[in-house]
């Protein structure tokens, strides 16, 4: 076995959060179809890839923040699925143990473009450019009840990508902060510090329109 | 210098917390409070004397709301390309891995 698919098994091993099956509802012939897969049915393997491909690329999508790539981490993620779906037991959600190997995978595929020598911990923390200004900023341009999605999403993908990383793992995929830190091997304060910065730099980014970036197109990255 | 205790399990009075103090103690603030700072009546005096910290809180609780939303894709949203599928159920599992 690749140390590849071992460390994406141990991903996968981690505790459930009870708290996310809040956040994933059971949908409905989703269980049945898991069932029928673990038995070789490709017509619910299939299903299963219809019900949660979208949510799976735009994880990748906004992790990696490049389109080409988000196509084959997702496709990546779903050959995973189709090798380890026996070993789901049910003990959290069904696209909540999907997200999170793909998580892993995306994470084992960044370190392996570069990051595997030095641990997230180092890499994940931006520039002093990139940083948000420590500031509290003016009162005349407030932000409260005016985030609509379309904009935020713009924001996140303006986000250096430490910054992008912990945001989405956290406020976005409802990930605790111990269980990033085990992800990005980094600890639970550096976690806890990055998501506030993170949120620092998007209210930036959200004040000043102007320096938000265009939509992924596959020329941005990690 | 040791890190301060963290909030939830503090009973100190914060009234009179200055900014500073206010903006090194935010992360561990937005944790203990479960993300509803502008809730939690112990902040409530504080923030109220300080204008700049209340529009800050609300900015980012704000933030923190609006990303949730983002967890279910748009109805606009592109999924993958559906040619990703095909190679996938023709592949055997272990070739395309290994």
């Amino acid at each position: 076995m690749s140390s590849m698919m071992l460390e994406a098994q141990q991903g996968m091993q981690t505790k459930p959060n009870p708290g996310l099956f809040k956040r994933n509802p059971p949908i409905a012939g989703e269980a049945e179809a898991i069932e029928r897969a673990k038995e070789g049915d490709p017509d619910a393997f299939s299903k299963l890839y219809a019900l949660h491909k979208r949510r799976v690329y735009t994880l990748c999508l906004r992790m990696l923040g490049n389109v080409s790539e988000a196509e084959d981490m997702t496709q990546e993620a779903f050959l995973h699925l189709f090798r380890k779906l026996g070993s789901f037991r049910g003990e959290s959600a069904f696209s909540t143990w999907l997200h999170r190997l793909t998580v892993n995978l995306v994470l084992m595929h960044l370190r392996k473009k570069g990051l595997n020598l030095v641990s997230l911990e180092e890499t994940i923390n931006p520039s002093e450019d990139d940083a948000p200004k420590r500031d509290f900023g003016s009162r005349d341009n407030q932000l409260a009840g005016s985030v609509d999605r379309v904009t935020l999403e713009r924001a996140v993908s303006s986000l250096p990508p430490g910054y992008r990383m912990v945001f989405v793992l956290h406020d976005v995929e409802g990930f605790e902060h111990n269980e990033i830190a085990s992800m990005l091997e980094c600890s639970t304060g550096n976690s806890k510090s990055q998501l506030h910065k993170a949120r620092l730099k998007l209210r930036e980014l959200l004040r000043n329109p102007e320096q938000l970036a265009v939509p992924a197109s596959g020329k941005e990255g990690v | 210098m040791s890190d301060p205790a963290p909030l939830s399990q503090t009973t100190e009075n914060y009234d009179n917390m200055t900014a500073a103090e206010f903006e090194e103690r935010l992360p561990d603030l937005f944790q203990a409070g479960g993300g509803k700072v502008t809730e939690d009546p112990r902040f409530a005096v504080f923030l109220e004397r300080n204008p700049d910290c209340a529009a800050l809180v609300r900015d980012l609780e704000a933030i923190a709301a609006a990303a949730v939303d983002l967890f279910q894709p748009a109805e606009e949203d592109e999924g993958p390309p559906e040619p990703a599928w095909g190679s996938l159920i023709t592949k055997e599992p272990d070739e395309a891995i290994e």
